[in-house]
């Protein structure tokens, strides 16, 4: 793999990942809100082979760009950073959207448990604690049953959708690999990192509406990731060597939970 | 006349029928034709060399099926088929199933593969771009 910049500044402070696909008008904003925060975090805006000027925009306002030559997916975005974020020696990594639906002032709080080395991932959860966040019903169905899935394996966990979440380093290794989904990394790959033995953690954030319609889970596409899903779900439930799960039935219990 | 037995003396005559010369002529042209495209696209670059063995054992099946056709009617008698032709059909449909899952496969595995290259890539820019502003900082005066 590559390497970044010897050393960076990304391998003392970690790396805030923000995978971008044509969101030149609000990225400034975005980048603004986390600059006034003064995060402990290398800002690496992903641009997923955007039209538009998404990483001039992301340069212009001082992070990182790693600019894909074509549209790869939002999964292989992150990735990129995961990717990156390694490559640099950062300690973990922070994911958000650039959309603006997360807010920067949750980011600390979202890092704090792995900082403690109390967890590997941490989910930032609309669902935790009641935000007021709303949710079409369609999408609310889909969330149930997916995370009926997950405690069918064990694994509990309110948003398994969340798009903003905390990584340290065990879990960057394990989704850098070519198993991590390109499109839609849900609830799958939360309980592939269960199932590895990583303890994961959920903690409530504030969610802001989006600007823009989601056009993930509507019509057809609804269909499709209902089936890659299940799909995924059951490659991710068989994938984990015998030894490995003899290992998690006699010790240990990997169910997302709030930190105490 | 019991009506198994008319269906079953009717598939003896559907079997029984004798070879065609031009069905012989036509499998042993299409193999040839299929041979010299093969060697064609080869010789133009657009099919690789380790992708030729497959259409070559195929053409060689024709060949060899055209020269035997006692051999494909004795296998149309074992899988319980009515005609050698519907033995051909299900055989080359068998074919086609078999060879796109093989092209899937390797269409996933280069679709892997460009992924993690165009990944490369966004990661080596932005080091070149480090490097491109670090060279600029340190070429300032003062």
């Amino acid at each position: 793999m590559a390497a970044p910049d010897s050393r960076s500044s990304a391998e003392r402070r970690g790396v805030l990942v923000i995978p971008a696909y044509n969101e030149a008008p609000r990225l400034p904003g975005l980048l603004a809100r986390i600059a006034a925060e003064a995060l402990p975090l290398e800002v690496a805006v992903v641009d997923d082979g955007s039209r538009d000027d998404t990483s001039e925009v992301a340069a212009r306002a001082g992070a990182t760009v790693l600019r894909h030559p074509f549209n790869l997916g939002y999964g292989a975005g992150l990735q990129t950073g995961y990717k990156y974020a390694l490559a640099a020696g950062a300690p973990w990594v922070v994911q958000m959207d650039a959309d603006g639906q997360h807010d920067p002032r949750d980011v600390k709080r979202l890092l704090e448990p792995i900082e403690r080395a109390e967890c590997d991932l941490v989910i930032g959860s609309r669902f935790l604690e009641p935000t007021g966040y709303a949710m079409g019903a369609l999408r609310q169905l889909g969330r149930r049953f997916f995370i009926g899935i997950a405690g069918a394996f064990g694994f509990r966990v309110t948003d398994p959708t969340s798009g903003f979440q905390a990584l340290g380093r065990r879990v960057l290794e394990l989704y850098a690999g070519d198993a991590f989904p390109s499109d839609y990394p849900d609830v799958d790959v939360l309980l592939t990192a269960h199932r590895h033995g990583l303890v994961v953690h959920e903690i409530s954030v504030t969610m802001h509406a989006g600007e823009r319609p989601s056009t993930l889970h509507g019509g057809m596409k609804s269909v499709w990731y209902l089936y890659k899903m299940m799909l995924s779900l059951w490659a991710a439930s068989s994938r984990i060597p015998k030894a490995k799960r003899k290992e998690k039935r006699d010790g240990r219990n990997g169910d997302a939970r709030a930190p105490a | 006349m019991d009506e198994t037995v008319t269906l079953a003396r009717l598939r003896e005559l559907f079997l029984e029928n004798p070879d065609l010369e031009a069905t012989r002529w036509l499998a042993l042209s299409i193999s040839a034709l299929l041979v010299a495209v093969v060697l064609w696209l080869v010789r133009r670059r657009a099919l690789r060399e380790e992708y030729t063995p497959i259409w070559v054992a195929v053409s060689a099946g024709l060949v060899f099926v055209s020269l035997r056709l006692d051999l494909l009617r004795e296998l149309t008698r074992a899988i319980g088929a009515w005609t050698p032709s519907s033995t051909v059909f299900f055989l080359g449909e068998l074919f086609l199933v078999a060879i796109c899952l093989n092209y899937a496969v390797r269409l996933s595995r280069a679709g892997t593969q460009i992924k993690n290259l165009a990944q490369e890539i966004a990661i080596l820019g932005a080091r070149v771009d480090a490097i491109g502003a670090r060279d600029a900082r340190e070429g300032e005066p003062g």
